[in-house]
């Protein structure tokens, strides 16, 4: 009893700056992978794709189905994750593929309203399938898979951490290579660019928008994996705060841009967790917005977006 | 056909998420005679646990008493969603008044209890609360409001005496997430604390459903408290909370409250559940009166913190309905008050305000379970 009330070592200021830091980056790599996803698809096709934060919640709930029933069945934590992640990630992507063959798709020649509403029409039906299919309690991740982290000068470090931000980087290298590095990349910077021109250049449009909006699910599903590991849990509902908070990174970093999404996605991340430590954790979302409101107002654009010709919007 | 294809292909992918489990919800609308008996509580978003939880104890008690009810049955339930949002529930208590519903059994959190429960009381409905422990919900004068569980002046007092008495504490840091009761509840244990010498090394407010918490448990590990005060709207934002602290090491005691008593908290937060401590009422689970209910309940699963005290509410009301003969409010609202018996959760006696008493015992969870840890009133260790 009296052994727990013993007293620690007071912390340094410095400790406790590194401390917070640490837990920013944590939370801004995963808000970049969400956000990441808002980007490309509004770079390709101006459209703002509400549905995204539910597909992120897709992808933590085929996480926790798939490491359930793998780490009870013995495998090393490891193959459990990566398994999890490649099944989810492939899952979410044909979803979102799905989802922009059925609800956008059509609508490609429609007013951009239109697409708008369809997007936050699909948010809902995917939520509620959610819940329907899922039921309304959290679902339990196996968070006795990685346990544990290291100290380094009092600074903690858990190995969920480490996980989350090397995956987070490895992730934004490979979207890197893909998109400036290969044939396909070069084509989806086309058709961002111009959709006829490209296609007149024998580019397949079609096909393009459908592999960027699978690109942009996979990494969410990556993302909902990480979180669901890293708090515990997934509720249905899981996707809603984050996905602002992912669309108000990618319009932080200049909607459309990559580099944009991923600085956006830390800085909000970062922003959050200091007003948090510093200021009052009740009014962390509120610093948050203040920053994106700045920030827009000084640069309409984004932090890294580029001014674009009236005719593209 | 193309189209048609693609519609099937995400039907399939979001039906491949079915065959993982769930269940179906099933609400019937009763007949228009017998008892009618609404209940109240978020069916969905993030306290849909816990409104679930109340729904099947109605449930499980009108199994119970529907047969004993004769010629006034069959009772029936009208179940609504408030969603634990204040608007919500007035709109789902006008539902329920024009669905003629006799009494409400509800709602859950009580910011959505104290809104609801006026075109309740104009309508001369019954209200209930089996959850809403704020102390204000009793004491408006409304002559049909009801409370089955504790209040939160009694429940913190019975923190209080726990970190001074039992853990020895001399420092405290206090968390709440903003709700009418948890941040209620949480100004209580800081006054009360600083009038105990406790002292009170922070009191900070998170977001509703926050799930992280990295940069406030930075701050309660940078304070240092003996004793760490968490106060939150239910076991699922407080599941992760308990993860991160055991993740961040920090070593204070920690002292929760009622509505974070949830099997839920142990499946969700597992290893990092252990040892905390916890303000709840003392419930007797062997007696026949709780061996009654937990028969009833088990086809709706292992009962969630207030499934005990909604289907105490309901049976309470039943049995005034009994004992009156009838529905009219003035004759059940007499037999209300003459109800003594020993319910599942503790027993049932009624006093001029509607209230019930408070039992507040501390639990710990200890190997996967909530146990009986200290009783406030003697001072001592369960055994």
């Amino acid at each position: 009893m009296a052994g727990g009330l013993r007293p620690q070592k007071a912390r340094t200021p410095v400790e406790f700056f590194l401390q917070q830091l640490v837990n920013g980056v944590t939370l801004g790599g995963v808000y970049a992978l969400v956000a990441l996803g808002y980007t490309m698809v509004y770079g390709i096709i101006q459209l703002i794709n509400f549905a995204h934060g539910e597909i992120y919640a897709s992808g933590g709930y085929m996480g926790v189905i798939l490491i359930s029933w793998l780490f009870a069945h013995g495998f090393p934590p490891m193959v459990c994750l990566g398994a999890a992640l490649i099944l989810a990630m492939g899952y979410c992507a044909l979803l979102a593929m799905a989802l922009e063959k059925v609800a956008y798709k059509p609508l490609r020649q429609s007013s951009r309203l239109s697409v708008l509403l369809s997007a936050l029409g699909m948010s809902i039906f995917l939520q509620n399938g959610l819940m329907l299919t899922q039921g309304v309690y959290d679902r339990a991740y196996p968070t006795e898979m990685v346990q544990g982290g290291f100290h380094v000068h009092g600074v903690i470090v858990s190995y969920m951490q480490c996980i989350i931000v090397g995956l987070t980087v490895l992730l934004l290298v490979l979207l890197n290579l893909l998109v400036y590095r290969t044939r396909i990349g070069k084509a989806m910077r086309a058709t961002a660019q111009d959709k006829t021109m490209s296609a007149l250049v024998g580019i397949n449009s079609s096909r393009i928008i459908s592999v960027t909006f699978a690109i942009g699910a996979g990494l969410a599903a990556a993302a909902g994996i990480m979180v669901g590991l890293y708090y515990g849990s997934v509720r249905y509902d899981m996707g809603f705060v984050p996905g602002i908070k992912a669309f108000s990174a990618a319009v932080l970093g200049g909607i459309g841009n990559i580099t944009g999404a991923m600085l956006g996605g830390l800085l909000i991340g970062v922003i959050e967790v200091f007003a948090a430590g510093y200021i009052s954790s009740e009014y962390k979302d509120v610093f948050a917005f203040i920053i994106l409101i700045a920030v827009l107002y000084f640069m309409p654009t984004g932090i890294m977006g580029e001014n674009v010709d009236d005719t593209r919007i | 056909m193309k189209r048609a294809l693609s519609l099937l292909a995400v039907l399939m992918l979001a039906l491949a998420l079915t065959a993982c489990g769930g269940k179906k919800d099933e609400n019937k609308a009763g007949a228009a005679d017998g008892i009618k008996i609404g209940s109240l509580g978020p069916l969905t978003g993030q306290y849909a646990a816990d409104g679930n939880d109340m729904k099947n104890g109605v449930l499980a008690a009108i199994e119970v008493m529907g047969p004993e009810m004769g010629k006034l049955g069959p009772v029936t339930i009208q179940s609504e969603d408030d969603a634990c949002d204040p608007r919500q529930a007035v709109a789902a208590a006008n539902k329920l008044i024009n669905e003629k519903v006799t009494a409400v059994i509800g709602a859950y959190c009580s910011s959505a209890t104290i809104p609801a429960s006026e075109p309740l009381m104009a309508a001369k409905i019954f209200m209930i609360t089996p959850a809403s422990t704020t102390e204000k919900v009793t004491e408006r004068g409304m002559p049909y409001m009801y409370r089955t569980c504790g209040r939160d002046d009694d429940q913190s007092k019975a923190a209080v005496k726990f970190m001074t008495d039992q853990l020895k504490a001399k420092t405290l840091y206090i968390v709440d997430d903003k709700t009418t009761y948890s941040q209620g509840l949480a100004d209580n244990v800081e006054k009360l604390g600083a009038g105990a010498n406790l002292k009170v090394l922070g009191h900070e407010h998170v977001n509703q459903g926050d799930k992280d918490y990295s940069a406030v448990l930075t701050k309660v590990k940078a304070a240092n408290p003996d004793v760490f005060y968490v106060s939150l709207q239910n076991s699922a934002s407080a599941a992760p909370m308990l993860i991160q602290i055991a993740r961040m090491g920090i070593k204070a005691k920690l002292l929760a409250q009622d509505a974070v008593y949830h099997p839920q908290l142990i499946a969700l937060a597992k290893q990092a559940a252990e040892g905390v401590y916890l303000t709840f009422g003392y419930t007797d689970k062997t007696t026949p009166a709780y061996q009654k209910f937990l028969a009833a309940y088990k086809k709706y699963g292992e009962p969630g913190a207030y499934s005990a005290y909604s289907f105490d509410s309901t049976v309470a009301y039943l049995k005034a309905v009994k004992a009156a003969g009838s529905t009219d409010p003035d004759k059940v609202r007499a037999e209300m008050a003459k109800l003594d018996f020993d319910g599942a959760s503790k027993h049932i006696k009624y006093k001029e305000n509607g209230d019930s008493g408070s039992n507040y015992v501390i639990q710990v969870v200890k190997d996967g379970k909530f146990t009986n840890y200290w009783n406030p009133e003697t001072g001592e260790l369960f055994k």
